[in-house]
């Protein structure tokens, strides 16, 4: 057993907690969550510029030959500087399904451009029902034929090139690939407190060609369930670099916070809690990569996705509660950073599924018979 | 990073699959109660069939009749016999004991105590509390007094685990008076059954005994008893108890686990209000959730472990481990409890039991596992200053009395 990122990856996560310390401070976060685009293209462009949109693509197509532990080692320290944009919808989640289904010309067309960030995609997956539930997905399509109807919650749909839809063809679940420029489909913002900018899609008949199709027919559920498990491991790092940002701050301002002749990490109350912060962190992240090291050999990794996600989900919104404990006053300002990493965690607990569709899984891994 | 057992390590596991086959854990003679940390009971008969295996000495120096194994062989076997939920419990203070011994004990401990060790028939208690002196052991007042060749103790400890039936105990007692408070503490093995050694059992919330006070009334051991070097047992008993929260709880989460099953298999089983348990989705999201608990507990253990086995420094990582463990135990026996509801009380042998009355057992015993070997609080305490670097908390001036 070794939990030591490899050196290639140590490097990896080196260079990123570096260049965005540069490049992503806590000024520019906020910025961009209150700004109504909030993409800073410059940045992606940087990003892209070391290879980071491509590093689930094969070298032949673009991108860098990475594996999605690498994605989840690089999404932690993302999580860490509170990074938005569109990195985990495009570069892990589309480009997964894509590169795992795609025709020679989709992959042609699509996967060079990704990797370079030249294109964004994004998943237009929940609908009305706000569940991430392949069996919730109801938005019908033919194929060739028309697209009408709504899917809510779609990450970054208006910087996006292209949409991965979830659709029904007939009873099947499918995927369809159509691009956010065609006739009909309009982007709709939602406003949500983590600055997240998150969409409701509208089609209105919108043209479905043959060649819109990604994978066969009735294939979607297959495609998205390991596409939505590596969103998801996904979420989870930006929760654990978030929460780690967190547990930093908190204990730097009890070291030089004063009140009472002392600074406060000098009483146990304040102590305790921050104990309690590396424990969260600590475990949160320790499942994280056990599951995503599993996933990326390979393996079956189902439950053990679900395990990190649910669980990060409590811990990681608990530390930066407590976070909130600790720092005091100043940490309800808009100006202070914890607010924006507070917010995020609480996104990305929610993106791909939530605790409790997590913890069925997991009900389910542990030998828990029927359904609820 | 690699989550896998190396195949030498896999291949240690099935064979103590094998062994527990062959060996049904039930059919082991009890000698003291299963205080609930998930080292089982405490079976001098189980002790002697894992010496027989040669595990108990497994990794132990060539030169002390060991094999040399690597130590992450300890927590394979641990896990295995855990999972099993077989009687193991003095092993881990069994390891420690002989560790301290290859690395500091002299020439008549590693002649005398480490072959009773590895032939299973050693055991050690621990004695370190006092009742004036639990989370401030600094205060204690137990004195060793140098005579010639021998060293006369005097004091009174406490809380000593299975003192009763074990073979010697660990005291740690004052050889002299320093300016530095930290300083002039010794460690001794002795001998249970040495003249002026009086155990006495207490009667536990349980109903079982589990601890006992020992009263030392001028007991007179040879002075090459003493394990470390003289004065300077403190920092040797933290590196101790350091490792007594890493091996006195590394097989938690798979005696936690192995709950966990007991506890889903009567979920499927049961019925409650004309509907089975294990379709509440209340109770699937519960056991759920502890489920991620445990495996997270397993993972920090196993991190913990490696930096161990690579000689990494550890801070906070054992302290911290230590707290989560025992906060899991906690919470999965009351989970335990509210599942079985009004037969959760009812004690193991008693009509009407569910899961052979366990889980009553468990609710009880894991309420003292946040205050032995270190209470949570001072290891919250220790994670904060030890590993995160805030100052400590100012002592409160005490008023000294001249002894």
């Amino acid at each position: 057993m070794d939990f030591r990122p490899s050196p290639a990856q140590q490097i990896l996560t080196t260079t990123a907690r570096a260049f965005l310390r540069q490049h992503c401070p806590p000024q520019l976060v906020q910025r961009l969550a209150l700004d109504e685009r909030g993409f800073d293209e410059a940045l992606w462009r940087r990003m892209a510029e070391l290879g980071w949109p491509g590093l689930l693509i094969p070298s032949d197509l673009g991108g860098s030959d990475g594996s999605l532990l690498d994605v989840i080692l690089l999404v932690e320290e993302m999580g860490r500087a509170g990074l938005p944009g569109p990195f985990v919808a495009s570069a892990v989640v589309a480009t997964s399904l894509v590169l795992a289904a795609g025709s020679p010309a989709q992959q042609k067309r699509l996967l060079p451009a990704l990797a370079a960030g030249e294109r964004i995609a994004s998943l237009a997956l929940v609908e009305e029902s706000g569940s991430f539930d392949l069996d919730a997905v109801a938005l019908a399509c033919t194929v060739p034929g028309r697209l009408g109807g709504r899917k809510l919650f779609v990450k970054d749909a208006h910087i996006a090139d292209d949409l991965v839809v979830a659709v029904r063809v007939g009873a099947t679940l499918s995927l369809v690939v159509v691009p956010t420029d065609r006739p009909g489909i309009a982007r709709l913002p939602l406003d949500a407190i983590s600055g997240e900018k998150l969409f409701e899609v509208t089609f209105d008949r919108v043209e479905v060609r043959p060649d819109d199709l990604l994978g066969a027919v009735g294939g979607g559920g297959a495609l998205l369930v390991p596409a939505l498990r590596a969103g998801s491991l996904a979420r989870t790092a930006e929760m654990v670099g978030g929460a780690q940002r967190v547990l930093e701050l908190a204990v730097e301002h009890a070291k030089t916070r004063v009140q009472g002749g002392r600074p406060i990490g000098g009483y146990q109350a304040i102590q305790h809690s921050c104990a309690d912060l590396v424990r969260d962190v600590d475990a949160a992240r320790a499942l994280l990569y056990a599951a995503a090291w599993k996933d990326a050999e390979g393996r079956a990794a189902e439950a053990d996705a679900a395990l990190a996600k649910a669980y990060a989900g409590e811990a990681c919104l608990a530390v930066a509660r407590r976070g909130h404990q600790i720092f005091g006053a100043i940490s309800y300002c808009e100006e202070h950073p914890l607010h924006l990493l507070h917010k995020r965690i609480q996104a990305a607990s929610l993106d791909f599924g939530d605790a409790q569709l997590h913890l069925e899984t997991v009900a389910r891994a542990i030998g828990l018979e029927g359904r609820p | 990073m690699n989550f896998d057992f190396t195949e030498a390590e896999q291949a240690f596991a099935d064979e103590v699959r094998r062994f527990i086959r062959a060996n049904p854990p039930d059919t082991f003679a009890v000698d003291g109660m299963d205080a609930g940390y998930g080292s089982g009971a405490n079976s001098r008969a189980f002790m002697k069939a894992l010496a027989a295996q040669g595990w108990l000495s497994m990794c132990w120096p060539k030169a002390f009749g060991g094999r040399e194994q690597p130590m992450f062989m300890k927590l394979v076997l641990m896990e295995e016999l855990a999972l099993a939920g077989a009687p193991f419990g003095p092993l881990a203070g069994v390891w420690q004991t002989a560790d301290a011994i290859i690395e500091l004990g002299t020439e008549r401990l590693r002649r005398d105590v480490l072959p009773a060790i590895a032939r299973g028939e050693a055991t050690f208690w621990q004695g370190y509390s006092e009742p004036d002196a639990g989370s401030d052991l600094l205060a204690l007042k137990t004195e060793a007094r140098r005579d010639g060749d021998h060293y006369v103790i005097r004091g009174h400890k406490i809380w000593s685990s299975h003192a009763g039936i074990a073979s010697h105990g660990l005291v740690f007692a004052r050889t002299s008076r320093e300016t530095r408070k930290s300083r002039g503490f010794s460690m001794f093995v002795v001998a249970n059954g040495t003249p002026g050694m009086d155990i006495r059992p207490i009667r536990s919330m349980t109903g079982e005994v589990y601890h006992h006070e020992v009263f030392l009334d001028d007991v007179r051991v040879s002075a090459d008893v003493m394990l470390g070097p003289p004065g300077d047992g403190f920092q040797a008993l933290l590196n101790g108890l350091d490792a007594d929260r890493f091996w006195g709880r590394f097989y938690k989460a798979p005696a936690l686990a192995r709950v966990l099953g007991q506890l889903v298999d009567y979920a499927n089983t049961t019925t409650v209000g004309g509907a089975p348990l294990a379709r509440d989705p209340f109770v699937r999201r519960r056991l759920a959730a502890i489920a991620a608990d445990i495996a997270a507990l397993r993972l920090i253990f196993y991190r913990a472990g490696c930096l161990i086995r690579d000689g990494a420094p550890l801070t906070y990582q054992t302290a911290m481990a230590k707290v989560y463990a025992d906060e899991t135990g906690q919470k999965l026996a009351r989970l335990g409890m509210d599942l079985l509801g009004i037969w959760g009380p009812l004690r193991e042998g008693s009509r009407w039991a569910k899961l052979g009355g366990q889980i009553s057992h468990l609710y009880q015993t894991t309420l003292g596992h946040t205050i032995a070997g270190g209470t949570a609080e001072i290891l919250r305490t220790s994670v904060a200053v030890r590993g995160l670097g805030l100052s400590a908390e100012p002592k409160a001036p005490v008023e000294t009395k001249a002894p």
